[in-house]
């Protein structure tokens, strides 16, 4: 066996780790209390929803009980060919950097960027003032598919009925990249 | 160990060992000696922040951090967003934070540990 040093420092190691380990406790649970008295975990389930569904929308597709044979709602275009209900793939959201399946993208920037009564309570001064920068320059249209005059609008004042006109059936197309 | 500050005048003495160094933590009074002194040169070494991120990141990776923010979560749900304090989420989280830490996370905090010990070693 090792010499009374080794185990001496073996308890010393054991007990530095167990301050480290407090230390960081402390900090997660300072951390937690900070974001229940300020309200944010309301936010947090929104989302947390949203990545339920996003990942539901993902594995109803990828069933392969949906085939096409069976399924009534699969529309078949003049090639032959068929297009999930719910669009799959997956893209960055530009605003929180989260990773959203195409499907549920509107919805999401919706709530991301501040359609929905909620996010428009996330949203602060300055970055109001970033979006009505976007809003009035040509948009970097990623995200606005449509007209620009109704989506700048939309950014600009956040009235919830041109938002759901738009995107009313939840799916997202961006027509030209249509093949 | 107490720190009694003795006000000793010795003329010539150079052998006055010095005094103990100042402590808030009430901890340290109870620890032997060396476990303060490995603790101050972590300190002043930097190592003991960087152990600590690195802990820090590795207790993210493994969903760790998120396993306790849950419970957090939980806990603020039942007890009511008002009445929750951090000593309450303290304790909620520390028996079962401290048990979950993976075996890999915590063998490479201790290796690092031992190493640095090893290299400040008198």
């Amino acid at each position: 066996m090792s010499g009374p040093n080794e185990d001496n420092n073996t308890q010393l190691s054991s007990h530095i780790f167990g301050d480290l380990l407090d230390s960081i406790i402390v900090d997660v649970a300072s951390e937690c209390h900070r974001i229940a008295k300020l309200g944010l975990d309301r936010n947090l389930e929104e989302e947390e929803e949203e990545m339920r569904l996003s990942a539901q929308a993902r594995a109803r597709v990828a069933d392969p009980s949906n085939s096409s044979e069976t399924n009534t709602k699969y529309v078949v275009d003049i090639f032959g060919q068929t297009h999930p209900s719910v669009a799959t793939e997956i893209f960055e959201c530009m605003n929180c950097g989260r990773s959203i399946a195409a499907g549920r993208f509107a919805p999401h920037l919706e709530k991301c960027m501040g359609k929905g009564r909620k996010a428009r309570l996330k949203v602060t001064r300055s970055s109001t003032a970033a979006q009505n920068r976007y809003s009035r320059g040509s948009p970097v249209s990623t995200y606005s598919p449509y007209s620009n005059s109704t989506s700048t609008n939309r950014l600009s004042n956040g009235t919830p009925s041109v938002a759901g006109e738009e995107y009313s059936n939840g799916t997202y197309e961006e027509p030209w990249n249509k093949t | 160990m107490s720190h009694s500050h003795k006000l000793v005048i010795k003329r010539s003495s150079m052998s006055r060992p010095p005094p103990p160094p100042p402590t808030t933590n009430k901890d340290q009074q109870h620890q032997n000696p060396s476990l303060q002194e490995i603790n101050i040169k972590l300190i002043q070494s930097g190592e003991k922040e960087r152990l600590k991120e690195l802990l820090r990141e590795r207790l993210l990776e493994c969903g760790w951090i998120d396993e306790m923010k849950t419970l957090c979560r939980a806990f603020t749900r039942k007890k009511g967003r008002n009445n929750v304090t951090v000593d309450d989420l303290v304790h909620v989280i520390s028996p079962k934070g401290r048990a979950s830490v993976p075996n890999s996370v915590k063998a490479e905090l201790l290796q690092r540990i031992r190493a640095f010990l090893a290299s400040t070693a008198d």
